[in-house]
């Protein structure tokens, strides 16, 4: 379907750099990334908005790196959704079709069937400028889709979006998805590569620097960037010590972390996700576990029941369900232990 | 009192003085106009020939130089190009420059010696002492307010929806006229009023290109320095009138034609 090879870019001071990227029919792609990675470059260029300094945009076998826009067959739509303010919601809809010169009647038709599907019939006469974030960026969407994409482009659609707008437009964008359409989703939002992505990459500054399926990038993160889009704060540099075939690395505050590897270098990263480690007031006799003694300093409460802030010559969050955090009565500059398996500590390689 | 209404006080003092300033004189001219003077000047053919030439003569300026202006408002709010600061001096120039020395300026150019002067005589047009030459003298000196703001006009319309409107297959020139153009539409209106108004009380330029056929302000002129003030004034006030009648019609339609633009759309549209 859309094949991109070399794709480099420089603008200003940012430059995209060496972007690889290969996305089969029907693929629903989310390229996740700090605001000012790339990505907007990125599908600007792919919508032929903007144009690589080398490299080669491939779709369906055709090479479109210097095709015009308009011939391209893919449709883009805006962050800021791009509904013309002097047009009503048909005349935006049926803008594409005047352009190509397609008869009125047919025009009329196919404006209805368009907004009928995006649940906006009924706006059809409105005034864009009188519309509702939500309704713009359904008026964007009929708009753009009423040209038959090849490949759909979405450049943040849920970010101005309240909570439930967000879940009608993520049952919409999958529906769209599974009735084939294509379509590559850039986000800065975690939770929305993770409900909508069959596969994701994570971009920046300027460059995908790791891709996968959603379970591959997350639950195998190959940096620490990848590893904060997960929600894990607990990072370690630490040395690598091996005792008899048990690796232990130890932070520049001489905790002592006990992992599995096999083939660790010198130095490396650590990372252990929240929900796996466990409190406990006395310590556990289980040998095997990580056994990490501090002290609470901070109980934030959070969506599920509360997050601890644990120093222990390095700092540690945990999160802790509610009932959990009444049986254990805990207390600020409380001293407790934490716990967890050597399984679920991640060694980092490449870019630290 | 607190020490902002003494402020706002002072604001208002000083800005009235300033609105005195531009009405006291006006205001007095036709205080001092008699009503049967008035009436006289109304019937007078020479008058009305003078106020329609500089009506029309303006007009056609504008709409003339508005072909190339609004183009090159276009290029200067979106492209980048060598010297872009160096034209935008250029544009503004007429601005700064005396009248008078702008007139003799054009003079050389139109004239039979001058370029323009030798190629509109090759069709025989002796655009000296002519409306055409009138014309340029008038959109010389006020084409700058045209472009200017037609350039703001076009800088303020998003460009990310000309890069949608290309992005759902519009051509760049269906995407002027279409998107930049209608959007743009208030402030060229603006400009193209602007331009309108400034050509048609220009004095100083157009007065050394053509003294005879008279335009109302050269009429004035000669009228003062000929006869006096009390002849001078009713021709004045007769076409501070007429402008001002011309001026309200064309702001009027403006707005209306806007209105109009975004209320119909889906009807223009549909059917």
């Amino acid at each position: 379907m859309l094949k991109l090879t070399g794709i480099n870019r420089k603008l200003g001071d940012f430059a995209l750099e060496d972007i690889n990227l290969e996305i089969p029919e029907g693929q629903y792609y989310v390229l996740l990334g700090r605001s000012g990675a790339g990505k907007t470059q990125l599908l600007e260029m792919i919508a032929g908005l903007e144009h690589p300094d080398n490299g080669s945009i491939i779709l369906d076998n055709e090479d479109i790196t210097r095709k015009k826009i308009q011939d391209r067959k893919i449709g883009i739509v805006f962050q800021d959704y791009a509904v013309f303010p002097h047009m009503t919601v048909f005349g935006n809809i049926a803008y594409p079709l005047k352009v190509r010169k397609i008869r009125k009647s047919t025009i009329a038709e196919k404006v209805e069937k368009a907004a009928s599907a995006m649940n906006i019939k009924h706006l059809l006469e409105r005034n864009t400028e009188k519309l509702s974030g939500g309704e713009k960026q359904r008026v964007a969407l009929a708009r753009t889709l009423i040209t038959s994409p090849r490949l759909l482009l979405l450049d943040e659609p849920l970010s101005s979006l309240d909570a439930s707008l967000k879940d009608d437009m993520k049952r919409l964008l999958r529906s769209l998805n599974k009735a084939g359409q294509t379509i590559i989703h850039v986000t800065h939002d975690y939770s929305d590569a993770v409900s909508l992505a069959k596969r994701v990459g994570v971009i920046h500054n300027g460059r995908i620097i790791q891709e996968g399926s959603v379970d591959e990038v997350f639950k195998n993160p190959s940096n620490r960037f990848v590893a904060r889009y997960a929600g894990i704060r607990n990072f370690f540099s630490v040395k690598i010590r091996n005792d008899n075939g048990i690796f232990t690395g130890v932070t520049k505050h001489n905790v002592c972390i006990k992992f599995e590897c096999e083939n660790p270098k010198p130095e490396g990263l650590l990372i252990i996700k929240s929900d796996s480690i466990y409190i406990s007031r006395e310590m556990p006799e289980k040998s095997e576990l990580n056994l990490i003694k501090g002290k609470i300093t901070e109980i934030i409460p959070s969506r599920f029941g509360r997050e601890l802030v644990i120093d222990a010559g390095d700092l540690f969050y945990v999160n802790i369900i509610t009932s959990e955090f009444e049986t254990l009565n805990l207390r600020e500059q409380q001293e407790v232990w934490m716990c967890f398996s050597s399984k679920d500590v991640v060694s980092l390689h490449g870019n630290l | 009192m607190n020490r902002n209404s003494i402020f706002t006080w002072v604001l208002m003092i000083l800005s009235s003085l300033v609105l005195l300033f531009i009405l006291a004189p006006l205001a007095g001219m036709f205080i001092h106009t008699g009503g049967k003077e008035f009436l006289e000047t109304v019937k007078d053919k020479e008058v009305h020939a003078s106020v329609w030439l500089t009506l029309w003569v303006s007009f056609a300026a504008t709409l003339f130089f508005a072909a190339g202006a609004i183009p090159l408002a276009w290029l200067l709010a979106r492209k980048n190009f060598p010297l872009k600061n160096m034209v935008q001096g250029i544009i503004d120039l007429p601005v700064v420059l005396p009248h008078t020395a702008a007139g003799i300026a054009l003079l050389g150019f139109i004239s039979r010696d001058g370029f323009l002067g030798k190629t509109a005589s090759l069709v025989g047009l002796d655009l000296v002492n002519h409306p055409a030459g009138i014309a340029l003298a008038m959109a010389f000196v006020s084409v700058p307010f045209l472009i200017n703001a037609a350039r703001d006009g076009f800088a303020s319309v998003p460009e990310r929806l000309e890069k949608a409107a290309l992005n759902l297959g519009a051509s760049h020139s269906k995407v002027f006229f279409t998107i930049s153009l209608p959007l743009a539409w208030r402030s060229i209106t603006t400009g193209f009023v602007m331009m309108f108004a400034r050509g048609m009380s220009e004095f100083g330029a157009v007065v050394i290109i053509a003294y005879h056929p008279m335009i109302a302000p050269v009429l004035i002129y000669e009228r003062f320095s000929s006869y006096g003030l009390n002849y001078a004034r009713p021709a004045s006030v007769f076409f501070i009138l007429v402008a001002l009648l011309f001026f309200i019609a064309l702001r009027l339609i403006s707005i209306k034609r806007k209105e109009k633009h975004i209320t119909s759309d889906a009807e223009t549209d549909r059917y």
